[in-house]
């Protein structure tokens, strides 16, 4: 079965694919820019001390940085 | 007739103000759009016959706003009598990031504004490993699709040839769900002139700026009545556009291998990493410092002896008389000045544009956002507040690079704090004065209280910045999220529109404020109420018949200067400097050190009758001017004016106050508002005050 876990949890070089965004606590802007189920991430930076974490969205191509509070808003499958 | 107005309109990142570079070139100018303090750049082209006025609007990702800036973007092109609203929008897009712009460009289709599509940066269409059927495209989208590269100015008069065109109707392709159907049906009611997505928009808006009080108050009825908010109805289309775009591109742009990216992800393993990502920085910082003083240093005297001979030149051409004082020591002065602050200026934009060019700026925000953010900053507010080491004219000017508009203000607001180069001459005189020239601990007690003065200006700052994040309200919650574009060398023409920009903004926007204010200084300290100061000669022989002729021209200046208006003004504020261990001279240093802080020194000097030009890096003058200070008895206290308790004071007074006219001039252009100028000034003079009068109070 595959797990629901936050986005916080991947190790830098994991892959995942967003399973569920909880749009309560996030702007619109975080879809807009490419978080939207069903799109592969991969985590490649992490800034130290739970500073913010940068990742590459498969489908669209881009790199992108959010703050882990937000991050864990994000859901994702393995 | 009005000239007809081209709105670009496109995702951070695409290039979208290269493309205005090249299309306005340098007929361009940046304000602040009316009562905001959001830029507004605006530029005119002439083709096709006609005069286009082109803006570049703000970037953005959709039209539902999340800052300040992007809030512009909707007002301007939803709101019909807005004085900027186009005629015709051109949406701007790189090959990497289409499907976004696709949204952007139905969104303001659908809003009723003609647009055309443009890709930008299509030179790196292969090294994306992109491939694009333009003709599905330029179908789907029901209008010409241009492919320009703004870097090289590939495509750009067939864009302008363009801007003639007038697309046909659209048909809107997103469809409102079944639920929202009844709540849309009753706004409808509310707006009849509108169209069904205006309508939906109004609902989807947080709050549409250019509608009525009873327009409002309608639309949030409807929002309670239905228990939807706004935020749902944006997601709920962003969804929607999201899953249409993403079935339809797939016939349109094929992907292939991403070198750009590839290279990219090597340089982040260095620059981003966690040890190492903040040593390069740091180690960059320090150059970008150094390089500032070093590079400006010859400069800037170049520039100050040039203006030395021009006033020595004009004075000696001039009939002497107060027509010649005021054009020299006023005028001439005045901006020298200004113009000395602009090398460091050009220095310190030139590479601070070649880091956002090169897209490592992002990076900088990556990995400074944590230490920052618990103070209600931005990983962004770290240039601001390291160049105010420097100067905080520059580091002001720095903070346009903040999107936020809270962290940006609050950015700006702090970063004087911070202890600039102006406050160190004011620094070394008083420390020398009355701190002893002991050991501490190994240390030297006076480079101690030198240093321990630079971490109370970040103390200050950081503080201050805490404080100010839990005061100033913002409609728009605070979250971090952008992109790490890919690394490429920067376009130098973007480079040099940047660094004029900046320069020539504050040359005449700063300039013209700091100039008036110089000449009020020099008109106050050059005439006096009464005959004391036009016949100060005759005063001063009577009481010491005795000087010889040096030392009777430096008497006459100080008594002079005792008895012009800004003696006068010294002495009118002597009550309320006098809590704080200060007599009127000091006063007239404090009014004085308004043009420049540095300004306190060369007074002093003049009150102390030394003549003007003491420099305090010369051992000998430092000396004189030392043993005069040490000297000098408060005639309010009897003690020595310049002892442990006073100096002390004056030194946390220079380290917290607002003291600086230039900062403040540039303070207004930025803000585009005197109330947080003046709010500054008012709250840094204040705490400068308090902290001086504790610290007189205790220590006397």
């Amino acid at each position: 079965m595959q797990e629901k876990l936050s986005l916080t949890v991947l190790k830098i070089g994991e892959k995942a694919t967003i399973s569920a965004v909880n749009s309560e606590e996030l702007p619109a802007k975080f879809l807009e820019i490419g978080l939207l189920p069903g799109h592969v991430i991969e985590v490649k930076h992490k800034a130290p001390f739970n500073g913010p974490i940068g990742l590459h969205i498969h489908s669209s191509n881009v790199l992108i940085a959010l703050r882990k509070s937000e991050a864990e808003h994000i859901f994702v499958e393995k | 007739m009005k000239n007809p107005i081209i709105a670009l309109l496109g995702n951070p990142n695409v290039g979208k103000t290269s493309l205005f570079n090249r299309i306005t070139k340098l007929h361009q100018r940046v304000g602040n759009y009316p009562g905001i303090t959001v830029e507004k750049r605006e530029g005119t082209v002439n083709a096709n016959s006609k005069t286009y006025s082109v803006i570049d609007l703000p970037g953005t990702y959709s039209l539902f706003p999340t800052s300040l800036d992007e809030a512009v973007v909707y007002d301007v092109l939803a709101d019909k009598r807005n004085k900027y609203h186009p005629d015709l929008v051109v949406v701007v897009s790189e090959p990497n990031n289409i499907k976004r712009s696709i949204i952007l460009y139905q969104q303001a289709r659908e809003l009723g504004v003609p647009a055309i599509f443009v890709i930008n940066m299509i030179d790196e269409i292969k090294e994306k490993g992109l491939e694009i059927d333009y003709d599905r495209l330029e179908q789907y989208l029901n209008t010409k699709v241009y492919t320009t590269d703004a870097r090289n100015g590939k495509g750009i008069q067939q864009l302008i040839q363009a801007f003639e065109e007038r697309p046909s109707h659209y048909v809107s392709r997103f469809t409102i769900e079944e639920k929202y159907q009844s709540a849309l049906e009753e706004a409808k009611k509310l707006f009849p002139l509108h169209t069904e997505y205006q309508t939906w928009q109004f609902l989807a808006q947080d709050h549409v700026s250019f509608l009525d009080e009873k327009q409002r108050a309608g639309l949030k009825a409807i929002k309670d009545k239905h228990a939807f908010t706004f935020h749902e109805l944006q997601k709920t289309e962003a969804l929607q556009r999201n899953e249409q775009t993403s079935e339809l591109i797939k016939d349109i742009i094929f992907h292939k291998d991403n070198l750009q990216l590839s290279a990219t992800n090597k340089i982040d393993r260095i620059l981003l990493h966690p040890v190492w990502g903040y040593v390069i920085f740091f180690a960059l910082l320090f150059i970008i410092f150094q390089l500032v003083f070093t590079l400006a240093t010859p400069i800037m005297d170049w520039i100050d002896e040039l203006f030395a001979s021009l006033i020595d030149t004009t004075a000696a051409v001039l009939p002497e008389g107060p027509f010649s004082d005021l054009l020299t020591q006023g005028v001439l002065a005045g901006i020298g000045g200004i113009v000395i602050f602009v090398p460091q200026i050009a220095i310190l934009f030139l590479l601070i544009s070649m880091m956002e060019e090169t897209g490592y700026m992002s990076r900088v925000v990556f990995l400074m956002d944590r230490w920052l953010r618990p103070y209600g900053l931005n990983g962004k507010s770290v240039i601001p507040l390291m160049s105010g080491a420097g100067c905080a004219v520059p580091a002001i000017m720095a903070a346009r690079n903040i999107e936020n508009t809270k962290e940006r203000l609050i950015t700006m607001l702090v970063t004087p704090f911070m202890t600039c180069a102006a406050r160190l001459p004011i620094y070394i005189v008083l420390i020398a004065l009355v701190i002893p020239n002991e050991t501490f601990m190994g240390f030297g007690l006076q480079g101690l209280v030198l240093n321990a003065l630079y971490i109370l200006g970040v103390l200050a700052a950081l503080l201050s910045a805490w404080v100010l994040s839990k005061i100033i309200k913002t409609t728009h919650k605070s979250f971090l999220i952008f992109e790490l574009p890919a690394y490429k060398g920067p376009d130098w023409k973007n480079v040099g529109y940047n660094v004029w920009d900046k320069t020539s903004g504050f040359l005449f926007g700063a300039g013209k404020i700091i100039l008036a204010m110089a000449v009020i200084l020099w008109v106050l300290g050059s005439f006096g109420p009464n005959d004391k100061f036009s016949n100060a000669e005759s005063y001063v022989t009577e009481a010491n018949p005795t000087l010889s002729e040096d030392e009777l021209s430096e008497e006459v200046a100080s008594y002079r200067l005792e008895h012009s208006f800004l003696g006068y003004l010294g002495m009118g504020i002597e009550p309320f400097v006098k809590p704080l261990g200060y007599d009127w001279k000091m006063g007239i240093g404090l009014i004085s050190s308004f043009a420049a802080r540095e300004v306190f020194v060369g007074t002093m000097a003049t009150v102390y009758s030394l003549g003007e030009e003491v420099d305090v890096e010369d051992e000998e003058e430092q000396q004189t001017l030392l043993s005069k200070m040490r000297s000098e008895i408060n005639r309010n206290t009897g003690k020595p004016a310049y002892n442990l308790a006073s100096g002390i004071s004056l030194l946390l007074f220079y380290a917290f106050a607002m003291q600086c006219m230039s900062t403040i001039a540039i303070m207004k252009r930025e803000t585009g508002s005197w109330k947080w100028t003046i709010m500054q000034t008012v709250m840094m003079t204040g705490l400068a005050y308090v902290v001086a009068f504790i610290a007189y109070q205790a220590l006397k």
